[in-house]
């Protein structure tokens, strides 16, 4: 049998673990996206063409892609900087944060959601204080941002603070002896080594607000044309028996993910490799 | 002077690490220093690069103080155990790093970056990524990006530690090689005394924090000063010797009138002659004894020959000298020929030379009422402390006897220590330790000599003292309280002169406080102020009814360790 791509492994029972990770993948990711597209194929190029050019589908796409790139670069940054802090520095309180940065994850994101409208609405502990500066943030586009941000945040800091626990500190102090400032080490000796991972955290903080629903309906006051997004569309359009159209999105959702998500694997591929070639 | 430490200590959590170093080294200096894990010498390594800040003391590079300076600015080539280079450059960009913080320009950096691998042979290896090279490889990229922005100052910390033997041999002579080439002060921090050996100009020996020794390597060798430096370099028999006329023996001495005085002895394992007849020893004969193992090494025999138990004491109590000390002795080949011997042979033994410590404690004896008495005392932190590190005897006597032992005698404060104290002082005791029942190893020392003749004397023993507990120590002197304004000056240039024949000639550090009052009250006042607190109290010639005149501090209400220090007048500076 498939001797050839078989290597000594400690795991045991190499057929029988194929056998489940082709199963899996197959029941429970591939066969219902199939269904998807399956579903999305049954519509004329015409129609698909009309439901997914629609005005209103469109500006919820600009949402949905634009909001989720925005939240994820924003946690890219600060949560770089919550994970140095934890990994870096010792402080009262410092388990506790580490364990409140999970939070999010364990949260029914309905509740987060909720819980952010309570906060950011016009009436809110925060809310009223932005409307006195004269910004708002529940029901408008900024709201989804700060819904994704707090989706998306664990993400990223869970991805960086293993690499950076990585740095030895003994480059720091290299870098240190060789004349560098502290912008230098962390430019030239921290960022590199923590930049793959910072990436990764990125994409999955993209991908999972891209998906995001729950927690966002209840900031984004859901306003077509205006605040409204796509998976809520999708949402709308189950609702009225539309299922050819919210397949349609579906699909489409699908093809853009995965556009995306291949791009920035790509960037990261590419990156490595020009580390590599420049030595940067 | 390339680097200047001067009384450099570092603590963690209070407790110091790097304790009172002081040092000079030259330019062109290769300096090794040398010590256990846990020494302080990568502290004190770091310290001098800035990437550890230190508590007190200064650094200075070329005459600038450094102390307060970053790490960034002071100039210094740094080279790590584990290479420390930068895993997503090569090695060009690793060497060029500090030309490019910088800003030097590329074609200057090219030439640069040529010259040093050119310096480390490692040619042609440009483009490589340091996961692509060996850890020798690695280790010499680390050394050139260590030099590529000239330093004057070169420190290595255990570059070779992680290497195998052969590599290790290698780079040690290349390191050399370079070292010399540059003229370039380097401090070479390793707990491998044969690499120690084999680079140093000079050795620092470190233990607990603290700079032991520093002397070319034969020099430390051959001429140790203290117990460990002795046994940490190489292998060494310490025993206790006995001063006499005819020079030093190692017999117990018979219950005379006065006991000889007790010296530590090295004899170094090479230095005793193995003969088949005492009439056979060429060197001076010590005793027969009978051989319990034999280990052949290749070019050396290592043996471990059984003493009879009225033969030499060891200084550290072994596990197995019940029966007497065991020596541990190395042959060479043309030696073992000579005599061949196996398991159980009864064999006669020279000492060719032997060295005296010039330490001034040799062993402690506890006077005690009963053996329950004795183990309390032996078992109270400060004795046990430092016979645990001194690595010294401890034996225990229960009568008086008609003389003070010749170790140092050990009694408890309280009621009836000061006239034990008298009684020991009388009887030719030169040092008597008090342990304060409760309390825990002293943290703070207070020196203080009423009598200035016995300064000197008190300095050698406390300096012994010192290397053992990790203590801040303090000189004071006390003078009446109606002294005149115009004397007061006089007083403060003694402490200076205290304070620099302290650090001179015993290597010890000390603050020094004049107070005006009378004795008793203010060093009570100051032994009352910390819980750790332990009194080293020099005292003058000798006069009837010293040990009663110090009860208040003896059996007072505030008992802390005393260690009272009366140097002999004939007192032979063993050197």
């Amino acid at each position: 049998m498939a001797g050839w791509f078989r290597k000594p492994s400690v795991l045991p029972g190499f057929g029988l673990t194929l056998g489940f990770t082709t199963f899996f993948l197959g029941a429970l990711v591939l066969l219902p996206l199939a269904a998807l597209v399956f579903k999305a194929s049954s519509l004329s190029w015409h129609d698909l063409a009309r439901i997914l050019l629609d005005e209103r589908a469109i500006a919820s796409y600009r949402l949905s892609f634009g909001a989720a790139l925005l939240a994820a670069a924003v946690n890219a940054v600060f949560g770089f900087i919550v994970a140095w802090s934890l990994v870096r520095y010792e402080f009262p309180g410092r388990r506790l944060v580490d364990a409140v940065i999970d939070l999010p994850f364990a949260l029914p994101t309905a509740v987060s959601g909720i819980a952010l409208a309570a906060v950011f609405s016009p009436t809110g502990w925060l809310g009223q204080k932005l409307a006195l500066a004269g910004v708002q943030v529940a029901y408008t586009w900024l709201g989804v941002v700060v819904a994704l941000v707090l989706i998306g945040l664990p993400f990223v800091v869970r991805s960086v603070q293993p690499a950076l626990v990585e740095v030895q500190r003994d480059l720091e102090d290299a870098a240190e002896t060789l004349g560098a400032s502290a912008w230098q080490v962390f430019r030239r000796i921290v960022l590199p080594a923590v930049m793959p991972a910072l990436l990764t955290g990125f994409t999955l903080a993209f991908a999972r607000g891209i998906g995001e629903y729950g927690s966002v309906v209840f900031i984004s006051g859901n306003l077509p044309y205006q605040t409204e997004i796509t998976p809520l569309l999708i949402v709308i359009k189950l609702e009225q028996y539309e299922y050819d159209a919210a397949a349609a999105l579906g699909f489409f959702m699908l093809v853009m993910s995965f556009v995306m998500l291949f791009a920035i694997n790509l960037v990261q591929a590419w990156g490595r490799r020009r580390q590599v070639a420049v030595g940067r | 002077m390339s680097i200047t430490l001067d009384q450099v200590t570092k603590r963690y959590q209070s407790v110091p690490v790097v304790n009172d170093v002081s040092l000079d080294i030259e330019a062109g200096e290769f300096l090794v220093l040398l010590g256990p894990s846990g020494s302080g010498k990568s502290t004190l390594l770091r310290a001098i690069a800035g990437l550890t800040e230190i508590d007190h003391g200064r650094v200075s590079l070329h005459g600038r103080d450094v102390t307060g300076v970053s790490a960034r600015e002071r100039e210094v080539g740094f080279v790590f155990q584990h290479y420390a280079l930068f895993q997503h450059m090569s090695v060009a960009n690793n060497i060029e790093f500090a030309l490019r913080v910088r800003g030097v320009k590329a074609a200057e950096r090219r030439a640069r970056r040529k010259e040093l691998l050119r310096l480390v042979a490692l040619e042609g290896m440009d483009d490589r990524l340091p996961s692509e090279l060996s850890g020798g490889q690695q280790q010499r990229v680390a050394v050139a990006r260590a030099l590529a922005h000239r330093p004057q100052v070169l420190l290595m910390d255990e570059p070779f530690g992680a290497l195998d033997a052969k590599i290790r041999e290698e780079l040690r002579r290349t390191i050399r090689q370079i070292q010399r080439e540059l003229g370039i002060a380097t401090i070479f921090v390793t707990h491998d005394q044969e690499e120690a050996f084999a680079l140093a100009d000079r050795i620092g020996v470190m233990n607990q924090g603290r700079l032991l020794e520093c002397a070319a390597p034969d020099e430390l060798y051959t001429r140790p000063a203290t117990r460990f430096v002795a046994t940490f370099l190489g292998a060494a028999n310490l025993l206790l010797g006995y001063r006499t006329p005819e020079g030093v023996r190692f017999a117990p001495p018979a219950r005379r009138e006065r006991p000889p005085r007790e010296v530590v002895a090295v004899l170094r394992p090479e230095e005793v002659e193995l003969a088949a007849d005492p009439a056979d020893v060429r060197s001076n004969f010590v005793g027969f004894g009978t051989i319990e193992e034999v280990l052949f090494g290749g070019s050396i025999e290592r043996l471990r020959v059984r003493m009879p138990e009225d033969g030499p004491v060891p200084v550290a109590p072994g596990r197995d000298d019940a029966g007497g000390a065991v020596l541990e002795v190395s042959r060479t080949l043309p030696e073992q020929r000579e005599l061949p011997v196996g398991v159980g042979r009864r064999v006669a033994l020279g000492a060719r030379r032997i060295h005296v410590l010039p330490t001034p404690i040799s062993s402690f004896t506890v006077l005690a009422t009963d053996d329950a008495h004795a183990t309390r005392l032996k078992q109270l932190p400060l004795l046990s402390t430092l016979a645990g590190r001194m690595q010294t005897r401890v034996s225990t006597r229960l009568e008086r006897g008609a003389h003070a032992p010749s170790g140092m005698p050990v009694v408890a404060t309280g009621p009836g220590c000061a006239e034990s104290v008298d009684w020991l002082l009388e009887r030719g005791a030169e040092q008597i330790l008090c342990l304060s029942p409760a309390g825990p190893v002293p943290a703070h020392v207070v020196i203080y000599t009423p009598d200035a003749a016995a300064r000197d004397g008190t300095f050698a023993v406390a300096a012994s003292l010192l290397r053992h507990i990790p203590a801040e120590s303090m000189y004071l002197a006390i003078h009446p309280a109606d002294t005149p304004e115009q004397a007061r000056s006089a007083h403060l240039r003694e402490l200076l002169d205290a304070r620099s024949t302290a650090l001179t000639r015993h290597g010890l550090d000390l603050r020094t406080e004049a107070r005006y009052g009378s004795a008793e009250p203010e060093l009570l006042r100051e032994l009352g102020a910390h819980d750790g607190t332990m009194l080293v109290l020099g005292l003058g010639s000798l006069e009837r009814g010293d040990g009663s005149r110090l009860a208040g501090l003896l059996e007072g209400s505030v008992q802390r360790p005393v260690l009272i220090v009366r140097p002999a007048a004939d007192m032979d500076q063993a050197h």
